[in-house]
């Protein structure tokens, strides 16, 4: 009975089925949004959903220089690590999986994604991979640093005294004090958040390693078919699990107690904050340079983040 | 279902490889007018893909000069089945004034097969909406006779 209630989390409510969905939706609003802000009728909203099923039915083609398995492998892990992320990020008052220290557990779970991109982008031998592989792991760097401090911060905030690293305890400690986005010291460390969101998704200004007008999509350029859909998939479900993150850090605590309006309510939260941090952003700006993104995030939001972090310590 | 959802989402998602094989660049323009506010070919799922291996549509423009014929057929084969190619405007389909000149080796169909040819020099960004959404359709025809067989 235990077991079949981890694989219906797994699998169904806040996992993969549950997870797929959102993040398409998310990405098909995303994709509405900007074009109507560009005087543009845009595509329908589930173009997403009809992109992933299209590419499931492409053929897949594995170059000849490429080592085979890792090519192969390299989405299906990115996928499946994502899918244990979500898994672990509370809806509002209901987590699956609760654990003392969830905190690192998803940090450490979020970069796999990333690294399941470098590791398929160098399997793939392409020259434009090995260029977008170098660029995704500077842009990794960059967007870590504020990440962790950010949530640090948090941890402190919520921890009574000490730092807690259990993101039920964060949403307790909002259940009984309000949503932390009220307390003054986390507004800088909200707005660390908010620009960590884009550059670990890899939207417009901050996807550098993705850019297919100058290196032809990056570590993707040789993927297609079914492997590409899972890629694509992916990213859709982090737009969902870094926007949730959020929700659940800073605008938690409140929530109706039905586990399936939750869920909605929780899928509108985070079509606002990525409406403010992805889409509007993403309409306004031109691509960054990679240098110049590096420098942003360590000289600008990084001490965003810390600002936060002192001022938590501090005001306690 | 899960076969019938694949088929549909064939004909709603077609994205779009452009290749220049000599063009005098004035049928890319017209293409990229396609895709601008104006026409907005987003509304029926077209996106410009970076790369060959992405695309579901094929879009050549040019004679096909003897510089770039190799680097044509090589791309072309690079663009995973089902594809559809489309020649853009009168010199993929006859040369049109560069015809006889030491250095184009054209037309396309020479080459490959041509599913689709908009005519016009340079088409109307209306009648590239038209062949692209023709293409689309035959993409979906194309994965449901593949199925068949």
């Amino acid at each position: 009975m235990d077991i079949l209630m981890k694989a219906l989390y797994l699998l169904i409510f806040p996992g993969l089925l549950y997870c797929s969905v959102a993040g398409l939706l998310l990405a098909g609003i995303d994709r509405k949004v900007v074009a109507r802000m560009q005087k543009r009728i845009g595509p329908p909203l589930l173009q997403p959903a009809y992109d992933f099923f299209k590419l499931l039915g492409k053929e897949t083609i594995v170059p000849a220089a490429a080592a085979r398995r890792t090519f192969l492998a390299a989405p299906v892990i990115g996928l499946v690590s994502l899918v244990v992320t979500a898994v672990l990020v509370p809806v509002f008052g209901f987590s699956a999986f609760g654990g003392v220290a969830d905190v690192v557990v998803i940090l450490y779970l979020l970069t796999i994604p990333a690294v399941a991109i470098i590791m398929g982008g160098a399997a793939s031998g392409s020259p434009y991979a090995g260029v977008g592989i170098s660029r995704e792991m500077v842009t990794m760097m960059a967007y870590e640093l504020p990440l962790v401090i950010v949530l640090l911060a948090v941890g402190k905030a919520a921890g009574d005294g000490g730092v807690t690293f259990s993101l039920s305890k964060i949403v307790e400690y909002q259940q009984a004090n309000g949503p932390l986005i009220t307390h003054w010291t986390m507004w800088p460390a909200a707005l660390a958040m908010l620009l960590v969101i884009p550059a670990e998704i890899g939207s417009h200004p901050f996807d550098v390693a993705e850019a297919e007008t100058e290196i032809c999509e990056g570590a993707l350029v040789e993927y297609s078919g079914a492997p590409l859909a899972l890629f694509k998939l992916s990213s859709a479900i982090k737009l969902y699990i870094m926007t949730a993150l959020f929700s659940c850090l800073f605008l938690s605590g409140w929530g109706t107690g039905i586990v399936a309006v939750d869920a909605l309510i929780l899928v509108a939260v985070c079509a606002v904050i990525m409406l403010i941090c992805v889409s509007l952003v993403r309409a306004v700006c031109a691509r960054l340079k990679v240098e110049i993104l590096f420098r942003f995030y360590w000289r600008v939001v990084a001490v965003l983040a810390a600002i936060s972090l002192i001022l938590a310590w501090l005001v306690g | 279902m899960f076969k019938k959802l694949i088929d549909n989402s064939t004909a709603k998602s077609p994205w779009i490889y452009h290749i220049n094989a000599g063009s005098c660049n004035g049928c890319d323009i017209e293409l990229v007018a396609v895709l601008t506010p104006r026409y907005d070919a987003e509304r029926f799922g077209f996106k410009l893909a970076g790369t060959p291996r992405h695309a579901d549509i094929v879009v050549v423009s040019g004679p096909v000069t003897s510089q770039s014929k190799e680097r044509l057929i090589r791309t072309l084969e690079q663009v995973p089945e089902p594809r559809v190619i489309v020649s853009l405007g009168s010199c993929p389909r006859s040369c049109n004034v560069f015809k006889g000149s030491y250095s184009v080796e054209g037309p396309l169909d020479k080459f490959c097969h041509v599913d689709i040819s908009v005519a016009g020099c340079a088409p109307k960004p209306e009648a590239i909406v038209l062949g692209l959404a023709q293409a689309a359709q035959l993409l979906k025809q194309k994965r449901e006779e593949a199925a068949q067989k």
